[in-house]
């Protein structure tokens, strides 16, 4: 045997696959093909969504029109039902974010609407060291379905993630797009 | 294994817990092994399954790799990704377990030398099941200081074993390592009673008593004036001597003395002169600040780099304790007075591992140095100079672990406003990485310090284990559900916000649950005042009765809670517990309405404790950052076995009650906390007086909390129409009717024994 491999260094014995992590995704258009792909997508919305302001609307405003011109299921995690329902709107499912992500490992689970489990998860809102937790386990324990999150960090775990956005303008952008695209898909 | 082996192993067990002495029966596992409670732990696991979050995906322990364990890979040596973290988390939980273990050991060996092993196990006129967890693991009633050794003898022989199985190469199955955590964790609580009967025995520490003395906690509680003595850490076997030497040199009156995290909650058990600085989360802002001119440290959750920050701030250290030397010079051999001048005069630090000698030296240097240190906060002033030099380069946020806007609140103070560096200060876990990186060195620690309170805050001194007679006025009204519950707030300081503890606290006295606190999390609820300018412990009585707050004493203290619903199947219930573990933990998991809440957990250590109630049946919430624990253990409520035995028919009754619903659960808000401490409290066994009381806290929590409405899962707890709460009666019989709710039957005595394999006959539940 050679004392050196043709193909690769022996530190990279046992990872050469390299561990899967996240496509960042910036345009709206690309997002919007994976939720009209999707058979059952699911929003899932945290309670950072009734506290963080984008432009003159709360960010929850941004996750409830997403929801409606997608026709997309929400799931209310923690605080957030109240919110939802001072807009007028009743989740499809309250559920806390861990129990979510436990149900969702489920490839049987009846999902929020009891048509079956979600293919596609939509992350808006939660707390980013608890939600990089969940995105891990879905990672790693729900390879039936995909995730995107629209958070305006980057979150390796995710399937497809927004990247790391300094300027709220460009979340606020990508947002709008993302409900945009959606209206007019369904045109 | 063959007959003779089983009965040799057997001769030997009832030699070490003296079958002989025929206090109670001896159950079916007298000192159990890994795999006497693997089927009580596989029956757990059925209905709160595993749940994993990797922190990592890779394998990195042995030289075939690293591996990577993604996409259903398995790792060179066969490991799968569960498998994987389960094996991590039971190493967290041996480590949790060990430095409880550990100081169990060495409080055991300086008191075995001090009194003998054949001094008396005491607790008071109060306390006659003196160490609930070491008659029912072991199955020895201990009465000396040396039956405590063959206690903590037996916990060291399991750790030993179970660390074995970490290695690489060894268990397989992740459902088996979590198996071993439950063991290892119940194994901690053995070792943290162990510690702290050997403390409350040696050290005269309060015990029989509910009213143990207010004492000042807070960094302004020191007299700055006077040399100042703090203790950092876990283990009191040195800062008692401290107190000692004091007394004894008529200097009781001239030195101030006091501690960080634990070792403060036990040196206030040993004297109320003691001053508890605060959590482990102000750490180095009291060590930065320089008030202390000399720093004990002794084991557990104490700052890595001292040394460096000692010297620092100007201070002496003495490491006292093998477990933490920071490379530094050993003086146990030392002369004296010869330490003592290369302390003041070359500012040397040492490890002093003799107590009387470390406290002597330490009283000393102090008296030195005090007089010649500047020992003050900085003014506004001076403040408002160094903010001014903040190029508002944005670095401190980016390091800092919870992204507070830090650079934005210097820049305030800059211009005069100290309110929002005050905001972060109480949120803040002191991690210091945000001054470290600062390429303008603002102390951003002592601009913190000048906006933080000023206040001096009372915190009641730890009491040790339950009284018996408590247990005997509460045992019926906790287990008919008219008391609502005993909700434990204990661990760490990492949390979202340090003001939620009292916040919490306060709303669950008021509603009568009985309150017990414990660590670091004991502290941090003393640190709010109402509009009346008291405190929670000067609130509230400090007895174990509804509306009480307890603070039972440092984190080994915690053995008392988990002892406490020992005592109630024994005490109350008359269950014999002798080696009986099986029996007392399914009766705590289906008639105790306990719950454990560590919402600042960070350590291994809150890991292992966590995990010990859980086998114990005791369920546990945790704070948002507790998911990086790994593992958590939840049910899947609508899906989920909630059969139980009715020991009285001896049916199985399919019952669909999720209660407890989880065993490990992390809360995404404190306002989920709120409602979900309530839920946890529920069990099978209340009756529809106490389902009543539950739900009417559930519901009005719910509604105070999460916006208004009714709980989205109400209707799994409701059994018959009693169950509802009157004051929501019509609102709740409305939501019931419309989602087509059918009453059920109550079981009468709920059991799991007899739905799994086990030794222990359903009669065994009945008293």
């Amino acid at each position: 045997m050679s004392q050196l491999s043709p193909i690769l260094p022996l530190h990279r014995v046992n990872t050469l696959t390299g561990v899967r992590t996240s496509r960042v995704v910036e345009d709206p258009k690309d997002i919007v093909k994976q939720i009209k792909k999707a058979q059952r997508p699911l929003l899932v919305i945290g309670p950072l969504t009734t506290k963080v302001t984008l432009g003159d609307k709360l960010l929850i405003e941004y996750a409830i029109d997403i929801a409606k011109a997608g026709n997309i299921p929400i799931c209310a995690t923690g605080t957030t039902k109240a919110k939802l329902l001072e807009f007028g709107v009743k989740p499809d499912s309250v559920y806390d974010v861990v129990e979510i992500v436990n149900a969702l490992k489920d490839p049987n689970w009846k999902g929020v609407r009891g048509e079956g489990n979600h293919d596609l998860i939509l992350f808006l809102g939660i707390r980013t060291d608890l939600a990089n937790q969940g995105l891990s386990t879905l990672k790693h324990f729900a390879p039936h379905l995909s995730t995107i999150t629209l958070c305006k960090y980057y979150h390796p775990h995710a399937d497809y993630s927004l990247p790391n956005i300094r300027k709220d303008d460009q979340w606020k952008s990508i947002l709008e797009g993302i409900i945009e695209n959606l209206k007019t898909e369904n045109r | 294994m063959e007959l003779k082996e089983i009965n040799k192993r057997l001769e030997e067990i009832y030699e070490k817990i003296k079958a002989e002495i025929k206090w109670e029966p001896i159950g079916p596992t007298p000192m159990p092994e890994i795999a006497d409670l693997r089927n009580w732990d596989m029956r757990l696991l059925k209905t709160y399954k595993p749940f994993y979050a990797p922190f990592c995906d890779m394998c990195c322990l042995c030289t075939y790799g690293k591996c990577d364990l993604t996409e259903n890979r398995r790792g060179a040596c066969g490991i799968d990704i569960a498998t994987q973290q389960a094996r991590i988390v039971l190493l967290a939980c041996l480590i949790g377990c060990s430095a409880h273990a550990s100081h169990a050991g060495h409080i055991l060996e300086v008191l075995i030398e001090r009194y003998g092993p054949d001094k008396k196990i005491d607790l008071g006129n109060g306390v006659e099941v003196e160490a609930p967890h070491i008659r029912t693991v072991l199955g020895l009633k201990p009465e000396t200081l040396g039956d405590l050794k063959i206690a903590i003898e037996y916990v060291y022989k399991e750790l030993t074993h179970l660390l074995d199985s970490v290695h690489t190469g060894q268990e397989g199955s992740y459902l088996d390592y979590e198996s071993k955590a439950l063991h290892a964790s119940m194994l901690d609580h053995v070792g943290m009673e162990v510690a702290d009967i050997a403390q409350i025995v040696g050290f005269n520490y309060p015990t029989s008593v509910a009213d143990t003395p207010l004492v000042d906690l807070g960094w302004n509680a020191f007299d700055i004036t006077k040399p100042i003595i703090l203790f950092v850490g876990h283990n009191p076997a040195t800062s008692t001597v401290v107190v000692d030497y004091l007394r004894e040199n008529g200097l009781y009156d001239k030195v101030e003395f006091g501690g960080i995290c634990c070792t403060a909650l036990e040196t206030s058990r040993y004297s109320d002169k003691a001053k508890v600085v605060g959590p482990l989360s102000r750490q180095l802002f009291f060590i930065r600040s320089g008030i202390a001119d000399v720093i004990m440290t002794d084991e557990q959750c104490i700052r890595t780099d001292m040394p460096q920050e000692a010297t620092k701030a100007g201070s002496a250290l003495i490491a006292t304790l093998d477990k933490v030397m920071y490379g530094l010079e050993d003086a146990t051999g030392m002369d004296t007075e010869e330490i003592v001048k290369k302390m003041v005069e070359e500012k040397k630090h040492f490890a002093i591992l003799d107590p009387r000698k470390a406290a002597e030296v330490a009283v000393k240097v102090a008296l030195e140095i005090a007089p010649k240190r500047r020992k003050e906060w900085i003014t506004e002033e001076e403040a408002i100079e160094f903010a001014k030099k903040c190029g508002l380069c944005g670095i401190c946020e980016q390091v800092c672990p919870n992204l507070f806007e830090i650079g934005k609140g210097i820049n305030e103070v800059a211009k005069g406003n100290f309110e929002v560096i005050r905001d972060i200060f109480n949120l803040c876990i002191g991690c210091g990485k945000c001054e470290e990186e600062c390429p303008r060195n603002i102390p951003i620690f002592k601009i913190m310090q000048q906006a933080a309170s000023k206040e001096v805050w009372k915190i009641r001194a730890g009491r040790g284990p339950i009284m018996d007679t408590e247990i005997r006025n509460v045992g019926a009204p906790i287990t008919l559900g008219t008391i609502p519950g005993v909700v434990a707030l204990v661990g760490c300081s990492n949390y979202p916000d340090y003001r939620d503890l009292a916040e919490i606290v306060d709303e669950f006295a008021k509603r009568k649950y009985i309150v017990v606190l414990s660590g670091c999390a004991a502290m941090v609820a003393g640190m709010w005042k109402d509009a009346d300018g008291k405190t929670v412990y000067e609130k509230y009585p400090g007895s174990f009765d509804a509306g009480g707050v307890v603070n039972v004493g440092s984190c080994v203290a915690n053995s008392h809670i988990t002892g406490a619903a020992i005592k109630i199947a024994n005490i109350f219930a008359a269950l014999p517990l002798r080696a009986n573990y099986e029996v007392m933990a399914d009766y705590v998991l289906n008639r105790v309405g306990a719950v454990g809440v560590a919402w600042g957990a960070y350590s291994q250590k809150a890991a292992s404790i966590a995990t010990g109630c859980n086998r114990l049946g005791i369920p546990v919430i945790v704070g948002p950052h507790g998911s990086k624990y790994r593992r958590l253990y939840l049910s899947r409520k609508e899906e989920d076995d909630w059969r139980v035995m009715d020991a009285r028919k001896k049916q199985i009754v399919d019952t669909g009650e999720p209660s407890p619903e989880h065993l490990l659960y992390v809360c995404e808000t404190k306002e989920k906390l709120m409602v979900t401490i309530p839920k946890l409290c529920i069990r099978k066994n209340d009756t529809p007086q106490g389902r009543a009381i539950k739900l009417n806290h559930y519901i009005s929590l719910y509604k105070k909390y999460m916006g208004g409405g009714l709980p989205e899962d109400l209707h799994l707890y409701v059994r018959r129409d009693a169950d509802i709460p009157l004051v929501y009666k019509k609102e709740v019989k409305a939501y019931l009717d419309s989602i087509g709710w059918k009453p059920k039957e109550p079981v009468g005595l709920p059991t799991w024994i007899g739905t799994y394999p086990t030794k222990v006959p359903v009669d065994a539940v009945i008293h």
